[in-house]
């Protein structure tokens, strides 16, 4: 470094964001996601018809995912910034605490998830459940219909699927929101201390519990249980690299616009950037790991109810998307991020970072999207009358790899929430200060060097 | 015997801190020196920096021998479980579409040939390990593992000459300025 930075370097007011300059953005933002927003909201609940209504419900699923990893991985970057004690990321923990700042907002994108009108075309063994005859106890009924159901009663059933909903909004929004007031509250502090920076150490060290409990379930409730017969125990975890590497790559993508922008003058540096590129190639090599771990031992077990994951996935023109994946995810992002100099270049590892971006869609879209042909094809919702209410054969015609037009429905649930994502997080990013200036490790995280 | 004369390793030059290291060394490396070294208790961050060190060229080693023990793994096991002997489980089949099954196998020698690189490579650069050091003639020298920091100019260095190179040291802020004479063999 040419220039030892002192803390007549620092923003002593600290450094915003001029709310003006993104005005337009967010307003643009604002409106694509409020019109999506209403049309979806329509389509969810029938308006457009029941075949919209069912193909668009994953659609749904799909889009709001992906955005709800990128919020969960920026809690988790805050939190492990905090418990690891860490020195070097100061400069840009405000990054970390805004992207996680946008989980509750994005959580409320589930909410139409919980009725009846749209989880039915989804969660299978909701509509097993909500088939009880008036006659028969839940107990009952899943044990002469479904085995498998009624062994997994104890995890699959209403009241408690509610209330793992309410538990993962109200915690890992309550986690992001006391570190977050705890952090920006220092800026302002006249006689800035240690206590803060102590008492955020401390408490991220249980609340980890609580991230970790929150990607690995709702990975469960809203991923795995598109299909109620099958299970991995890579899935937690699975979702969780792909969420740690592309928050990586969302807080490198702000950075880079934070610095482009004149803004962490000073502060954050090639430095800093080499040490996120490391990251985002640490997590697409852990990325790769765990898919190839979860891959292997489903391959090698070779268990009737685990394969059906990739029989649907690596067959036909589902097949091209996977192997892509493998290069696409892996190959080229480990060669390409192995040089040192392009980690230190912004510009050269935004690009990066936004290909990596592209390739969790990608990854989330075969996740979701090669369930939706054959489990709506399938489909028969019965009440507890054992009356059919939607007969999936009927409006969606015979089981197919792809229902065909169904993707608009995925491109504009996918920007519908991308662009509240992106309303919230130029909101959460206007809001305080854009490093925390009166922290007492920002000099040792400017003057970095690794 | 005494009476044979010893070849000159260099001088040896003590800075007060790590700091006064730092800015010495960007001085020798501006004077153009290259045959030189820093020895300090502990890793002092940017001194390569500073020093005008390049690149290690021991990444592309470690490649390459990543490279060689994947490509070995998959030799070893594409032949024994594929051609030589192939063993039918549970109705899978044994081609180049079971590579699943190989890539543990190819997983691990890639990290051992690459561990074994990153040793040996590393070991072969800095000439470890070795018997004898040229410094350790030095009285001064077995300060640099505790609280010394030195700066050592060799005379093999073309920009060498024993009384420019000696006042730099001194004009840089060397002290305990010594001429370091290889012992008897």
């Amino acid at each position: 470094m040419s220039h030892h930075v002192t803390s007549a370097d620092i923003a002593i007011h600290g450094d915003h964001l001029d709310n003006s300059k993104v005005a337009k953005a967010k307003t643009l933002a604002l409106g694509v996601a409020g019109i999506g927003t209403l049309v979806s909201l329509l389509g969810l609940f029938g308006v457009f018809g029941q075949w919209f209504q069912g193909t668009y419900a994953y659609s749904w699923v799909f889009a709001y995912y992906f955005f709800l990893t990128l919020s969960i991985g920026g809690v988790f970057w805050t939190l492990l910034h905090n418990v690891s004690n860490s020195g070097w990321g100061t400069s840009v923990r405000r990054t970390f605490e805004n992207l996680g700042s946008t989980f509750p907002w994005i959580f409320l994108f589930g909410l139409p998830l919980l009725f009846p009108q749209v989880n039915q075309y989804l969660y299978e063994w909701m509509n097993i459940h909500r088939a009880t005859p008036a006659d028969q106890t839940l107990s009952e009924h899943l044990h002469h219909t479904d085995h498998l159901l009624y062994a997994k009663k104890w995890f699959m059933n209403m009241p408690f699927w509610f209330g793992r909903i309410i538990f993962y909004a109200v915690g890992l929004t309550a986690v992001i929101w006391f570190l977050r007031k705890l952090s920006t509250e220092q800026d302002t502090d006249p006689n800035p201390g240690t206590e803060r920076l102590f008492a955020a150490r401390k408490h991220s060290t249980y609340t980890l519990i609580i991230f970790a409990l929150t990607i690995t379930f709702t990975g469960f409730d809203f991923l795995m249980a598109l299909d109620y017969k099958w299970f991995s125990t890579m899935w937690g975890v699975y979702l969780f690299s792909g969420s740690a590497l592309n928050s990586m790559a969302v807080i490198i993508l702000v950075c880079t616009f934070l610095k482009s922008r004149g803004h962490l003058k000073h502060v954050c540096g090639p430095e800093h950037f080499h040490i996120m590129g490391k990251l985002l190639f640490a997590f697409t090599t852990f990325w790769a790991y765990i898919a190839f771990s979860q891959y292997f031992l489903i391959w090698y077990a070779n268990i009737t109810e685990e394969t059906s994951y990739f029989l649907i996935r690596n067959t036909g023109g589902w097949n091209t998307g996977m192997i892509f994946l493998v290069f696409g995810h892996f190959v080229v992002p480990f060669v390409v991020l192995l040089q040192a100099w392009l980690k230190k270049n912004p510009k050269y590892l935004s690009i990066v970072a936004v290909y990596t971006l592209c390739m969790h869609a990608l990854d989330h879209y075969l996740i979701v999207i090669p369930e939706r042909g054959v489990s709506l094809g399938n489909l028969h919702v019965k009440d507890a009358a054992g009356k059919v209410i939607v007969d999936g054969h009927k409006i969606f015609g015979e089981i197919t790899p792809a229902i065909g037009h169904a993707f608009w429905g995925d491109i504009l649930a996918f920007v519908t929430i991308g662009a509240a994502f992106l309303f919230v997080l130029l909101r959460a990013l206007g809001q305080h200060s854009l490093y925390p200036n009166r922290d007492p490790r920002i000099l040792e995280s400017a003057n970095l060097s690794n | 015997m005494s009476t044979t004369r010893k070849r000159v390793y260099g001088y040896l030059a003590e800075f007060k801190s790590a700091s006064a290291l730092y800015k010495a060394a960007e001085k020798v490396r501006d004077a153009g020196f290259r045959k030189w070294d820093c020895y300090s208790p502990y890793p002092v961050h940017g001194l390569d920096g500073a020093m005008g060190l390049k690149r290690s060229i021991l990444p592309w080693f470690v490649f390459f021998g990543g490279v060689t023990g994947c490509a070995t793994a998959f030799a070893l096991a594409y032949s024994t479980q594929v051609l030589i002997y192939p063993t039918i489980v549970q109705a899978k089949p044994t081609n180049i579409f079971t590579i699943p099954a190989f890539f543990p196998v190819m997983f691990e020698l890639t990290i051992l040939f690459s561990g074994f690189t990153v040793l040996f490579g590393l070991l072969g650069l800095i000439q470890l390990p070795r018997l004898n050091h040229p410094l350790f003639a030095s009285k001064q020298f077995h300060r640099a593992t505790d609280d010394g920091f030195f700066i050592a100019i060799e005379a093999r260095d073309a920009k060498f000459s024993p009384d420019a190179t000696r006042n730099l040291l001194a004009e840089i802020g060397g002290e305990n300025i010594e001429l370091v004479e290889e012992e008897d063999a």
